[in-house]
């Protein structure tokens, strides 16, 4: 075996320069940033924890992060339950398996402005096809003014662009579940639910685990949808922390607020992300 | 008669499945090709008289969109080869190699790439202007490439892992060098990885909108930001021009993701399943 030498750490080089460049080095100074006061083109003041009191005592900070919180769940388990459905119904089909997976995989390549283009038109309160069915059965739906329809928009969006992600990896749970043991269960009489229930479950959760912790950790950092759609907006009612550190930080200037709001993102994101890492460093890099 | 409603649940769902995942894409492409008259038509018209008219117009009122399409296509095909390039290297060196220090250093990527990315904008914006990157390709193309990398590397290491290791060390009793295995051993073996790879950070560079938004201001726009500019402006007679605008941004990407999607689907387990 050979030894790891200068060459090696050449080749790692590219990859773990651009990580500390661009990312790692301005998530440690945004760190430094949240406890100065800063505008752009002014050098930095020390301010302790000053900025994390504004942010923690501004209420329009708490409808985002409850709007934050709302949405990451709706859409994660939402996404969760349709996929599961998706994989053990394509994983049933015979020939037109395929093609139904290429329809599905279709929102995974379409850009967050044209989804949200799209469905912004068809939920149109005024002409949008969605909002006249809806009026046809006596609904009313109103995402430009009514703050429960603009989050729901918001929800379904970004439901439709990631559910190809969750899917994928559960239909390959699915699929790798030895075929044996459904014939070893309906010898045994278990019925279809049973069987499902006894021996697709246990062998699908690892994934299914996976699969909503990395929704979990993209979901949170949701920006697109909630700007494109609503801009925070009614009167800020539909905020999430994503637009909120923008608007704190690129329209109001404060970069120190918007520094801490960041900081406490980061910090929720590293607590959701650390149960995936753990068991990531396990079974890929462990050192045995 | 259970087995016929068997069927006819299953056939329910399969179409409710195309419904939600083709519509709203084929809605903007079939309105491409509407008349003003017929896009906001409801009930909606199955039959419609086509026309070019909204391309016509894309053409001739927003001459420089398809210059913001070749900026788009520019960043993409860099930050792709970047990313690749840095990520193969890498995923080398994790797959061939173990240590401590080794697996610090890759915890340290993964952790990274966690982050939420518009908490790196704040500070990165002053850097970015006054090294003036401002509304540059570089910026982009840096940001874009590295986003991928952590992921990238990961799913590299796990197709390398599938090379034997027997490959590498005959080749070295052959007197062949490391980087010439590299390049002519492990490379061509693991095109599939880099495939996988390449389509991650091409899909995802084409279609961006945050940082596009946050770092470009004219020169370097790409075309999302574009159509969300369209989207905000559109007004009575224009709606057609946005539709035709959306449309030359998704077809290209769109038929890339169905032509490669068996590396997509490959690379997505490895990195996640596996991972």
């Amino acid at each position: 075996m050979r030894r790891f030498s200068f060459f090696h750490l050449l080749l790692l080089s590219p990859a773990q320069s651009l990580t500390t460049l661009m990312l790692a080095s301005p998530a440690v100074y945004v760190l430094w940033l949240s406890f100065t006061t800063s505008n752009y083109g002014l050098d930095p003041q020390f301010v302790g924890l000053a900025n994390y009191e504004n942010v923690l005592t501004d209420r329009h900070f708490w409808t985002a992060t409850k709007n934050t919180f709302l949405i990451v769940n709706i859409v994660v388990y939402t996404e969760l339950i349709l996929a599961l459905g998706m994989a053990l119904l394509v994983a049933s089909l015979g020939r037109w398996r395929m093609i139904l997976f290429a329809v599905i995989l279709v929102p995974y390549g379409i850009s967050e402005v044209v989804g949200v283009l799209s469905w912004r038109f068809l939920a149109d309160p005024n002409i949008g096809l969605l909002a006249n069915a809806f009026r046809a059965f006596g609904g009313n739906f109103s995402w430009s003014r009514n703050v429960a329809d603009a989050l729901m928009l918001i929800c379904t969006i970004s439901i439709w662009h990631h559910l190809p992600f969750t899917f994928v990896i559960l239909y390959a749970a699915v699929i790798s579940v030895p075929r044996e043991l459904y014939e070893a269960a309906r010898i045994d009489g278990a019925t279809a639910l049973q069987s499902f229930w006894n021996v697709t479950l246990p062998l699908i959760m690892p994934a299914a685990v996976l699969a909503i912790l990395f929704r979990y950790v993209f979901a949170f950092r949701m920006f697109s949808e909630v700007w494109l759609v609503t801009a925070g907006g009614p009167v800020r009612m539909t905020e999430v922390l994503g637009t909120y550190l923008y608007r704190v930080g690129f329209r109001f200037s404060d970069f120190g607020a918007a520094a801490a709001t960041g900081w406490l993102m980061v910090i929720a994101s590293l607590v959701l992300a650390s149960f995936y890492l753990r068991t990531m460093y396990r079974a890929s890099f462990a050192n045995d | 008669m259970t087995k016929f409603l068997k069927i006819a649940g299953k056939a329910i769902l399969i179409c409710l499945i195309v419904v939600w995942s083709i519509f709203p894409v084929a809605y903007v492409v079939l309105n491409s090709f509407k008349f003003q008259r017929d896009i906001f038509a409801f009930p909606p018209r199955a039959f419609f008289t086509p026309t070019l008219g909204n391309y016509a117009d894309l053409l001739s009122k927003y001459p420089d969109f398809f210059g913001f399409v070749a900026n788009s296509l520019f960043i993409a095909v860099l930050a792709t080869l970047l990313s690749v390039f840095a990520a193969a290297c890498a995923g080398y060196v994790y797959s061939r190699f173990r240590s401590t220090a080794l697996s610090a250093s890759a915890f340290y990527l993964i952790a990274v790439r966690l982050l939420p990315p518009l908490v790196i904008t704040i500070p990165l914006f002053p850097w970015v202007n006054q090294l003036g990157l401002a509304d540059s390709h570089l910026i982009l193309i840096l940001l874009y490439a590295t986003f991928w990398v952590p992921l990238n590397v990961l799913i590299m290491k796990e197709f390398i892992d599938q090379i034997p290791k027997e490959l590498d060390e005959s080749a070295t009793v052959d007197g062949a060098s490391e980087g010439q295995i590299l390049r002519y051993v492990v490379a061509p073996l693991a095109k599939q990885g880099m495939v996988a790879c390449a389509v991650f950070v091409f899909v995802f560079a084409w279609n961006e909108y945050v940082y596009a938004f946050i770092f470009t201001i004219q020169n370097a726009k790409t075309t999302p930001l574009i159509l969300s500019e369209l989207m905000d402006s559109v007004t009575g007679t224009n709606y057609g021009i946005l539709f035709a605008a959306a449309t030359v941004q998704l077809v290209p990407i769109l038929i890339v993701v169905l032509a490669l999607q068996r590396f997509l689907v490959a690379g997505l387990t490895a990195g996640a399943v596996k991972g």
